[in-house]
C-alpha cells in the first residue's frame, strides 16, 4: 500500500532515525541498546521520559529510556522480547537503524529530589527506566545525600546491567542492596523478596523520597514498608507501564482513569493516583 | 452575521456548483438509513435525514488513516489534505467535531486530524426528523455549536442560509443567494427552537449535577447491573461523534519491505483496549465489562465534562440505536446514576 505523501512537517507519528552504535544481550530475553540520532542532533530528554521505539512493518512500543541525559553522546533503551514488535526490534544489531519518537512524557521529579535522601526501589525490569536516575545520580553525586538502591530479581541469573552493580557498590554513600527470589550456587547475597531489604537498609527515615518501579504487585508491600519508616505517600514516586499507542494524549490507550500514562506520567506522585482504581 | 436566504429551486444548483470546485461530502441514503458519503449526483442528497450510522468526522478522521509511510529507506508522512466541503451536518454534530477539534489540538496538535480538518468547509443544516433517541435538546447546552462556516435552516419555499466565517461567505457567489426577510429569518430561529424542544429522549441534570455525581458513583455496584448484557462489541464507541480513541498498526507493502502505519478507530469497551504487557507479562487494568462501561460514561460525562464544561456527548442517540443489547443510552444510563 502507498499513499501521496505531502510535507513531512508537523506529523507527530514520522519517527526519527537513530543508529544503533551497540546491542548486547543482557539475558535470554533483554537486550541492551545503545544509540544515536542519525540526524547529529542530541537527544534531550529527563530522567525517567519515554519514546516510542519501532520498525516499519512491525510497529511501535513505549521504553523507558535507561541512560541519563548526562550523557549526550549515546542514549540507551533495553528491549524485553515479549511481541512481535520487541522481537523486531530486538532482531537489529549495531549499524542499524531504529526508529523513534519522543521523549515523552514526565520523568523523575529531579527539583523535588535534589537536596533530598533518595532510595529507588527496582524489581526486575523495573531497574531500566530508573537507571536513568541511577546514573544521574551517580553524575552528579554532590546534589543529592544519601543513596539507596533496593533491587530485586527472581534468580540471579536474571540480574541486569552488573557492571553498573559493580560500580555502583564500590561508590562511596551509596548503599547498593540487592536481592533473589531464588538462589542458585553462585548466589551469596540475600534471598527473598525485595521488602526483605528495608531490614537490611540504614538511614531510611520520613524525609527520603522513593521512587517504586517493578511489577504492579510489588507497589503495595514496599509502600506498606515505607509508610512504617513514615514517609508519607506525597513522597513515593512510581513509575508505571501501559500500552501506548500515539505517545500524545490521543489514542487513548494509556489511560488510567483521567490520567494520561503519555502525558502526566509515565511517573507519579503515589498521592496522586492512589485513589485511581485503575492505576496499580 | 450575515442572514441570506436560497429558495428550493436554487439549492441544487448551488450543490452542484461546490460539487464542481471539489468533493462535497453529505448524507445520503442507505438501505433504510442514512450515511456521509462523497456525493456523486446531487439527487442524491438527503437534507431530510434523521442521522447517519457513522457521525460526520469521516470526512476528516476516516476509520482507517494512513499516517506515516516508508520506502525501505525512508519514512514520510501522509498528510495530503484535499479541499471539501461537509455538507449538511446537523448542530448536535457540529458541536462534536468542534469537540474532536479540541481534543485533537489539546497538549499536541495532531496534524493528520488538523490539515484535513482546515481544508474542510463546514455547512451545517436543521434538523428535519428527529432521530428516535435523539436528545440534543438536552445535553451539554454549555457547549457552543461552532466551527461551521454555512448553516442552512429549512424554512417555507427553501432554506435561510447564516454565513458564519469568510469560508462561508466565499460560497455565496456559487448560488442564487437574496437576503433574508425578517420573516424568514424569525422562523428559521423557531425551527431551530423546535428541533431543540422536540427531541424523544430527555437528560434531567445539569452538566455540573451531572459530572459530580458521576465522580462520586465510580464504587457503586450499579455499574455491575447496567453493564450485565454488555457484549463489550465496542459499536457504542464506533457511531459516537465524540469517541476519538485509535489503534495504530504497521501495514507491509507488496514488495515486502515498505510497510505503512495506519490507525484505525478503537473501542474502550472491547477487552483487549486496555491490555498492557508489564514485565513479560499481561496485565489488564479494565477487565471487567463493568469497569469498561464504566469508563466510557466516566470519561464522557465526567473527566471530558470538566475539560469541556459540559459532557463529551452530543444526543445525538447513535449509541443507543447501535446496541444490540439495549444498554448504552446515555439518558437511561446517566437518569439512573442520578437517582442514585
Ligand atoms: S454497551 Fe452495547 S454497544 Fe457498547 S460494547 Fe456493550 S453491547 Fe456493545
Ligand atoms: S455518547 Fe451516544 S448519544 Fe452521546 S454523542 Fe456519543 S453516540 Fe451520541
Ligand atoms: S499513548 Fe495514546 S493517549 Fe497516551
Amino acid at each position: 500500500m502507498s499513499c501521496s505523501c505531502g510535507s513531512n512537517a508537523e506529523n507527530v507519528f514520522l519517527p526519527k532515525e537513530a543508529e544503533i552504535i551497540s546491542a548486547k544481550k543482557m539475558t535470554d530475553t533483554e537486550t541492551h541498546f545503545s544509540l544515536r540520532m542519525k540526524d547529529g542532533s542530541t537527544f534531550d530528554f529527563e530522567p525517567g521520559q519515554i519514546v516510542e521505539a519501532g520498525v516499519f512493518g512491525f510497529g511501535e512500543i513505549p521504553l523507558g529510556l535507561s541512560s541519563s541525559p548526562t550523557q549526550t553522546d549515546s542514549f540507551e533503551l533495553v528491549v524485553r522480547e515479549v511481541g512481535k514488535v520487541s522481537k523486531a526490534l530486538t532482531e537489529l544489531g549495531e549499524g542499524d537503524t531504529m526508529m523513534i519518537r519522543g521523549p515523552m512524557g514526565k520523568g523523575f521529579p529531579l527539583a523535588e529530589l535534589r537536596g533530598k535522601d533518595v532510595l529507588i526501589v527496582a524489581g526486575g525490569i523495573g531497574l531500566c527506566p530508573t537507571r536513568s536516575l541511577i546514573r544521574y545520580i551517580m553524575a552528579r553525586r554532590d546534589e543529592f545525600k544519601k543513596f539507596t538502591l533496593f533491587y530485586g530479581t527472581r534468580s540471579p541469573k536474571e540480574l541486569l546491567f552488573e557492571e553498573d552493580l559493580v560500580e555502583w557498590r564500590a561508590s562511596d554513600g551509596v548503599a547498593c542492596l540487592e536481592t533473589v527470589d531464588q538462589a542458585d550456587e553462585s548466589w551469596k547475597g540475600n534471598v527473598g523478596v525485595i521488602t526483605t531489604l528495608f531490614e537490611k537498609a540504614e538511614g531510611l527515615d520520613a524525609d527520603t523520597h522513593v521512587i517504586i518501579c517493578g511489577p504492579p504487585v510489588m507497589y503495595k508491600f514496599v509502600i506498606q514498608k515505607l509508610v512504617s519508616i513514615g514517609i508519607p505517600h506525597s513522597n513515593v514516586f512510581v513509575d508505571l507501564e501501559r500500552r501506548m499507542k500515539c505517545g500524545i494524549g490521543k489514542c487513548g490507550h494509556c489511560q488510567i482513569n483521567d490520567k494520561y500514562v503519555c502525558l502526566d506520567g509515565p511517573v507519579f506522585r503515589f498521592s496522586d493516583i492512589e485513589e485511581l482504581e485503575e492505576a496499580i | 452575521m450575515k442572514r441570506c436566504y436560497i429558495s428550493d429551486e436554487h439549492l441544487n444548483g448551488f450543490v452542484e456548483a461546490l460539487m464542481g470546485r471539489g468533493p462535497v461530502i453529505a448524507p445520503v441514503a442507505k438501505q433504510s438509513r442514512f450515511v456521509f458519503e462523497k456525493l456523486e449526483t446531487v439527487d442524491d442528497l438527503m437534507l431530510d435525514y434523521d442521522t447517519t450510522i457513522l457521525p460526520p468526522k469521516v470526512a476528516f478522521f476516516p476509520t482507517k488513516q494512513e499516517l506515516v509511510t516508508f520506502d525501505g529507506k525512508e519514512a514520510k508522512s501522509c498528510i495530503n489534505p484535499t479541499d471539501q466541503v461537509l455538507f449538511g451536518v446537523h448542530p448536535y454534530d457540529i458541536k462534536g467535531i468542534a469537540m474532536s477539534d479540541k481534543f485533537y489540538t489539546d497538549s499536541h496538535v495532531d496534524e493528520n486530524y488538523m490539515a484535513n480538518r482546515r481544508a474542510t468547509t463546514i455547512v451545517g443544516s436543521s434538523v428535519q426528523k428527529h432521530y428516535k433517541h435523539a436528545f440534543f435538546g438536552s445535553v451539554c447546552m454549555e457547549v457552543e455549536v461552532i466551527g461551521h462556516d454555512m448553516f442552512l435552516t429549512r424554512v417555507a419555499g427553501g432554506y435561510v442560509a447564516d454565513v458564519l466565517t469568510d469560508k462561508g461567505e466565499a460560497l455565496l457567489g456559487l448560488g442564487q443567494f437574496g437576503d433574508a426577510t425578517d420573516a424568514q429569518a424569525g422562523e428559521a430561529d423557531q425551527v431551530n427552537q423546535a428541533a431543540m424542544e422536540n427531541c424523544p429522549e430527555k437528560l434531567e441534570n445539569t452538566s455540573a449535577q451531572i459530572r459530580d455525581k458521576m465522580r462520586s458513583s465510580f464504587r457503586s455496584d450499579v455499574w455491575e447491573e447496567l453493564s450485565e448484557d454488555c457484549f463489550s462489541c465496542g459499536s457504542c464507541n464506533t457511531v459516537c461523534p465524540t469517541c476519538y480513541c485509535f489503534d495504530v498498526q504497521d501495514e507491509w507493502g507488496l514488495d515486502g519491505v515498505s510497510a505503512t502505519r495506519c490507525r484505525t478507530w478503537d473501542s474502550c469497551l472491547t477487552a483487549e483496549f486496555s491490555e498492557v504487557s508489564v514485565q513479560g507479562g499481561c496485565e489488564n487494568f479494565r477487565e471487567q465489562r463493568a469497569e469498561r462501561f464504566r469508563h466510557r460514561f466516566m470519561r464522557k460525562a465526567a473527566y471530558l465534562n470538566e475539560q469541556l464544561g459540559g459532557p463529551a456527548c452530543v444526543g445525538c442517540g447513535r449509541c443507543s440505536g447501535a446496541c444490540t443489547a439495549d444498554i448504552a443510552n446515555p439518558v437511561v444510563v446517566i437518569n439512573k446514576i442520578m437517582e442514585q
